[in-house]
């Protein structure tokens, strides 16, 4: 039997007002895009004030105009430079997106294997990739460091969110499955695969971005003709503010086209992807964590896991067949710095360089939350300026870290200014993103509940909004550490010469190999133990608070 | 169309519950759910468990889903456990949520348990059942497209999708207002006289209780035990007035007295 005759006299779906649920129109979008050209316009005249005065940087911040004019010069330079990073970026992008999605899925299916593997995740969340770069070049040649390192990139955002995307899944479904005859695997293949794609998609609109800077940080290493990062780099010491600021903006535009383009589809998807009816009976089973295992077990398996890392690093090495003496193993790495007058010397110089680099990395840190915080509070309590500023805080954080951080090495110069202002800036954007978030996701009806008792904005903010602030600052600290570091050795690596960005480029020219691999290994280190600090922190606080951003 | 509704050839009891335990670890206290439960359906028959919150009516029916386990006594469906029941497809089970897949349509929402069963989807049987249920028309509408009567029809004809012999209802209109579910029951009613699987349906409303079963299960909570069995002498297809005749009052006054009197043998 064909389809029913009856379809034929049923009315159309959209013509039963009262049995059809509709999605609400969203007249605040037209709006919203008027906003953001004010904002565009508004900045734009200030950017271009500022240059024509040469108010900041003695020039070293031209106009707006300037750069247009110098871009449209250099138009023929671009294009050999702008492919050869996006193809590296998109490749790598393409290998690391398959790698983590297939790795989300063998870690939802098997949890033990994702607690082995969870050191490998957090090394490669917090890793300063620019450490990576110098190691990357040592084993590979051409354009596979730029590949590898922006598959490394993508690695983190998207495994974790296809890992939340599979287990975040209402808790109905299954049962369904089960029900009619499924077992496990059918409910990852008609539940979780499908329900999981919004989140994947959140995923890689992060990994996009990130693809980006992990090709243009391994073109810094050197050794390749084309690329923005060499384009960078050469435009750098030529000293050509207007050209270094055309670069840095094409780049941020290639990024954000990227979110933008992964953004649309994430919204696209998300739609079809809403249940009907919300769970009223029942929370998402977050993260089945289940009972909380002994001691003995967690410490076996953090034992275990960094094991995992150490025995990746050494196993790649023997794979790729490289020799002892460039390639340093764990134990080569321990051997280099115990044995000796010159273990010696190397401590000597590693201790220096990371009392360098860390008091600027908490330093611009700090001062990169303190504004976030700061101003989308501010932002929250004057709902019309946030409206205006959002759109511009949204590109500007996937504008990719290794094209800022010569603009402000320009602007602020090449010492401990400079430094902070890039851990600052590269802080502030993302964690102005996620507080605002936490602030606006907080629930209309207990701010009713307070203006009900005559309560101001400002009282809602105390006992709304602050609650819910806080553990997202915690959650920026924790996400904006390992890009502060990277700010901070980026600056260091390109220009200030001191720290462990310097004490990197320094060892690559000297081909002190030893050093090459302790700043990776030692950078690292101090990266994971700092994340996993605040990632401690953050967790307290979210406890006392009682999830404050639901 | 389909064939007609198979004969009630024997009294044999497609569901038999017999003695069944089950225990909760709640904040480290022992909750006793069920204790001693026993409950049988004949085969092509409608039962209702009734009984207020928390007396295990839906611990029950999640054992008898083949989602949980009972700590002791048996569960037979069909001369099957329910693990091989569901797995062979013979059982089908509506939530109180419809708990339908917000990415499918109508159509590909009740072709998910033969793609499921991994069996070829009979298209045929689809377009009947949407009939059926008085979807037609909305085949291609997204549950976020219908209301909320419409997606319960969506999950009944789901849940009859493989032609099952048990039917599990766990109160499948209960979100829904009084006068819908109403209707929803006496189209219930329409539905199941199509081919009479053997039904259990949970509800905490006496009046739909006793109008579409044969027999009313009457639980008590704490620990949830069945209270007493009444049998409803009613001829199908039941006419929606009679809840309003004095013999349909007397056997709900007394379902009634039963879950109100709290004491239990």
């Amino acid at each position: 039997m064909a389809k029913p005759a009856l379809a034929v006299a049923a009315p159309p779906v959209a013509a039963r007002p009262a049995d059809v649920r509709r999605r609400p129109a969203r007249p605040g979008r037209v709006e919203g895009a008027r906003r953001a050209l004010v904002t565009a316009v508004t900045v734009g005249a200030l950017w271009e004030l500022v240059g024509r005065l040469k108010l900041v940087g003695d020039g070293a911040f031209p106009a707006l105009s300037a750069i247009a004019t110098r871009w449209w010069q250099d138009r023929a330079d671009y294009p050999p430079h702008i492919a050869a990073t996006v193809r590296a970026a998109s490749l790598g992008f393409a290998f690391g997106v398959a790698i983590a999605v297939l790795a989300g899925v063998a870690f939802a299916t098997w949890p033990t294997l994702e607690r082995l593997m969870r050191g490998v995740g957090i090394t490669l969340f917090a890793v300063p990739l620019i450490a990576l770069v110098p190691v990357l070049i040592l084993a590979f040649s051409g354009t596979k460091p730029r590949v590898i390192l922006a598959a490394l990139a993508v690695y983190y955002p998207t495994m974790i969110s296809t890992v939340i995307g599979l287990r975040e899944i209402d808790p109905r479904l299954p049962d369904v499955i089960r029900v009619s005859g499924g077992d496990d695997r059918a409910v990852m293949r008609y539940v979780r695969l499908r329900s999981a794609v919004p989140s994947v998609l959140a995923g890689m609109r992060m990994a996009a971005p990130a693809a980006l800077l992990g090709a243009i940080l391994a073109e810094f290493g050197g050794g390749v003709r084309w690329g923005l990062g060499s384009y960078l780099l050469a435009s750098l010491g030529q000293a050509r503010p207007a050209r270094l600021w055309g670069i840095g903006l094409v780049a941020t535009a290639i990024a954000a086209s990227a979110y933008g383009i992964f953004s649309w589809l994430g919204a696209r998807v998300t739609r079809a992807n809403l249940s009907a009816t919300l769970a009223t009976n029942a929370t998402p089973a977050v993260l089945e964590s289940g009972p909380k295992r002994p001691l003995w077990q967690r410490a076996a398996f953090s034992i275990a896991s960094v094991l995992v890392v150490l025995g990746l690093w050494a196993g790649v090495l023997r794979l790729l067949h490289m020799s002892p003496v460039v390639a340093k193993s764990p134990l080569g790495v321990v051997r280099y710095l115990a044995t000796g007058a010159r273990g010696a010397n190397a401590r000597h110089r590693l201790l220096t360089a990371l009392r360098q680099t860390l008091p600027l990395g908490f330093l611009g840190l700090v001062a990169g939350l303190a504004a976030a915080f700061v101003l989308a509070v501010t932002f929250k309590l004057r709902p019309s300026l946030g409206r205006a500023v959002f759109p511009f805080a949204l590109v500007t954080q996937t504008m990719p870290l290794a094209a800022l951080t010569p603009l402000v090495v320009l602007v602020f110069g090449r010492d401990v200014l400079a430094t902070t202002v890039v851990c600052l800036s590269v802080t502030f954007f993302p964690s102005f993103v996620i507080i605002s978030q936490a602030l606006s996701a907080t629930s209309p009806k207990a701010d009713d509940v307070i203006r009900a008792y005559g309560g101001s904005p400002w009282a809602s903010m105390r006992f709304v909004g602050l609650p819910a602030a806080v553990p997202a600052l915690l959650t920026a600290a924790r996400l904006a550490t390992p890009r502060a570091l990277l700010g901070v050795m980026i600056a260091e690596y390109l220009a200030t010469g001191n720290g462990l960005g310097f004490l990197l480029s320094q060892s690559r020219g000297l081909l002190d190999y030893g050093m090459i691999w302790t700043v990776a290994a030692t950078s690292v280190t101090v990266a994971i133990i700092l994340t996993q600090f605040v990632g401690l922190l953050e967790r307290r606080v979210t406890r006392v608070a009682g999830n404050g951003t639901s | 169309m389909p064939a007609g509704p198979p004969e009630v050839t024997t009294s044999e009891p497609a569901l038999h519950v017999i003695g069944v335990d089950r225990e909760f670890d709640l904040r480290g206290e022992r909750v006793r759910a069920l204790d001693h439960v026993s409950v049988e359906a004949p085969v092509g028959t409608f039962i209702s468990l009734i009984g207020p919150s928390g007396c295990g009516k839906s611990t029950l029916l999640r054992l008898l889903a083949g989602l949980d386990v009972p700590d002791s006594g048996t569960i037979d469906l069909a001369g099957e456990t329910p693990e091989a029941l569901r797995r062979a497809g013979r059982l089908g089970v509506a939530f109180q949520d419809p708990a339908l897949l917000p990415w499918r349509s109508v159509r590909r929402n009740i072709a998910l348990p033969f793609q499921v069963l991994k069996r070829p989807v009979d298209h045929a049987r689809i377009e009947a059942l949407i009939e059926l249920v008085g979807l037609a028309g909305f085949e291609e509408a997204r549950p976020g497209q219908l209301s909320g009567g419409m997606r319960q029809r969506v999950a009944i004809a789901r849940a009859l999708a493989t032609e099952p012999d048990v039917l599990l209802l766990d109160e499948p209109f209960g979100a829904l207002d009084e006068i819908l579910r109403k209707q929803m029951n006496i189209e219930l009613q329409r539905i199941w006289l199509d081919r009479r699987p053997t039904t259990v349906f949970v509800t905490h409303a006496i009046e739909e209780a006793v109008f579409l079963a044969d027999t009313v299960f009457v639980m008590s909570p704490r620990p949830g035990r069945i209270a007493e069995k009444v049998t409803v002498p009613f001829t199908r297809p039941r006419h929606p007035d009679l809840v309003r005749t004095a013999d349909f009052h007397a056997i709900a006054d007394h379902v009634s007295s039963v879950l109100f009197s709290g004491s239990v043998g």
